[in-house]
């Protein structure tokens, strides 16, 4: 309904407004009058009248494309294709690369999630007051900026896509592995909200592999949430947990996409190879079972894609699978330079310097990860971890 | 709708032969495509002079009101409809002149 507004209107805060007063009135008025027949187009419509009132009281807008759209725009309700259009014009406003990141994942989550700005704020952590200035401030900038409120042309769509898609990982991951120090260790409501907007543009553009990878990649990984933490709170890694309490549902649903692009034949990218080495994972019975081989082929073919040091490091920990701790540790130092300051690095380390028996190392690598680690299951296994060391 | 596109240089010394042939090249094709305005290419900050005449009694200091490495070097003023024209144009424009631009609206 925003989005639609959006579009009919050009102004994010107009059609924000004229959304939230429109369901109030319903809320007034349903219980005494009934519902009425249609409720979606009612709330449309009544939506667009408190948005032309709002416009008429502030008698700003006396542009003639403003006012012809106000004028001539057709019938109470627009068929859901138009709807649906909407939204991905919408999630293109919001993530547009002219936005600072921190700014586009708080407008999709406001303006396409629904969520309100002091939940927003407590999801990343931040003060309601400073979250709303940095909403208000990505708003103004999109009005005087004037960033339009389309679908990206053909030859700019792959790139705009993937920038949707980053905003969209990135509060899964937030959900995932949620930071600070009293926060739960995993934010259902953020890893569930992204999961619902990843799916909403896969419905929007079903054809594209990445949208297709990126929702694998989120189900499986998801799949294994409450088997990731026990019950005193600590992170389960890989190898410990109970492949019972897998969602078996999810995880039927992410192989079969992982499946269907494989299928295509098309070159994945990064979303679907991640997609692709989960896969491999939640198909193995136990870590002794799982296909190391194939996950390391999996790495590589990413390396090609993404040469980071974090890829590089992923890879090492799955070398130490397939060719020892040995061979695993040297392919990790090298990596010194870049990832010093990420606490995975210190506890891939520490993990397989105690697996060398170099203990005297390892605790100082665990020493170095804890006091990195923001997120609170973490911390706890990473602590009894090095309390294990003799 | 205008777009302020300016010029950052952090290197004193104006633009390459190669440079300026690459410019004149995406001027004519602003003009050709509708979206001139006006563009120009300033003098560096030293010959910069900051007037103050708030209280009417003119002062005039030398040199460039905020001293830093990175300045302004020229601009261009075009017409876009929109945000993203505007960047694809500002794109074409920081390869012609071989530096980075920053585009701002005009209010």
């Amino acid at each position: 309904m925003v989005a639609a507004l959006t579009r009919r209107f050009g102004d994010l805060d107009i059609a924000e407004d004229a959304a939230a007063e429109a369901f109030a009135t319903a809320v007034a008025r349903w219980p005494v009058d009934g519902v009425p027949p249609n409720p979606g187009a009612w709330l449309t419509t009544t939506g667009n009248h408190k948005a032309i009132d709002r416009i008429r009281r502030e008698n700003k807008r006396n542009d003639k494309q403003t006012e012809a759209r106000m004028l001539f725009h057709d019938a109470a309700f627009d068929p859901p294709g138009v709807i649906d259009d909407d939204r991905l014009r919408l999630i293109f406003t919001c993530c547009h690369p002219a936005l600072a990141m921190e700014a586009r994942v708080a407008l999709t989550l406001r303006m396409v999630g629904g969520l309100t700005v002091p939940e927003i704020a407590r999801a990343f952590l931040v003060q309601e007051s400073a979250m709303g200035r940095r909403i208000t401030r990505a708003k103004a900038k999109i009005k005087a900026a004037r960033i339009p409120y389309r679908v990206p042309s053909a030859e700019d769509l792959p790139a705009r896509v993937s920038g949707v898609l980053a905003v969209l990982y990135l509060v899964f991951n937030e959900g995932y592995l949620a930071s600070g120090p009293d926060t739960d260790p995993v934010r259902h409501d953020l890893t569930a909200e992204a999961i619902r907007l990843t799916r909403l543009i896969r419905a929007l553009l079903p054809e594209d592999g990445e949208v297709a990878g990126l929702l694998a990649l989120m189900l499986l990984t998801e799949a294994r949430r409450t088997a990731r933490v026990s019950a005193s709170g600590e992170l389960v890694p890989l190898d410990e947990q109970d492949r019972g309490a897998w969602d078996a549902a999810l995880i039927v649903e992410g192989q079969r996409l992982v499946r269907e692009r494989l299928a295509t034949g098309a070159a994945p990218g990064r979303y679907q190879i991640l997609a692709a080495i989960n896969a491999v994972h939640t198909s193995a019975r136990d870590t002794r079972n799982t296909d190391w081989s194939q996950v390391v082929a999996l790495y590589d073919q990413l390396i090609r894609l993404d040469p980071s040091p974090i890829v590089a490091l992923n890879r090492a920990i799955a070398v130490a699978e397939l060719d020892g701790p040995k061979v695993a540790l040297a392919a990790v130092d090298e990596l010194e330079d870049d990832l010093a300051g990420y606490h995975a690095y210190h506890a891939t380390r520490a993990h397989l310097l105690r697996q060398l028996g170099r203990s005297q190392e390892a605790r100082a690598a665990y020493d170095r990860a804890i006091e990195l680690a923001g997120n609170t299951a973490e911390t706890a296994y990473l602590t009894r971890r090095r309390d294990q060391l003799a | 709708m205008k777009y302020f596109v300016s010029v950052i240089d952090d290197e004193t010394g104006s633009g390459t032969e190669e440079e300026m042939a690459a410019i004149d090249a995406f001027n004519d094709r602003l003009m050709a495509e509708g979206h001139w305005v006006f563009a120009a290419g300033l003098g560096g900050p030293t010959t910069a002079t900051v007037i103050d005449n708030r209280n009417g009694d003119a002062v005039f200091t030398d040199g460039p009101f905020v001293e830093s490495k990175e300045y302004l070097a020229g601009f261009w003023i075009v017409e876009a409809p929109d945000l993203d024209a505007a960047l694809k144009l500002a794109a074409d424009g920081s390869r012609s002149c071989n530096r980075r631009v920053e585009v701002r609206p005009f209010l």
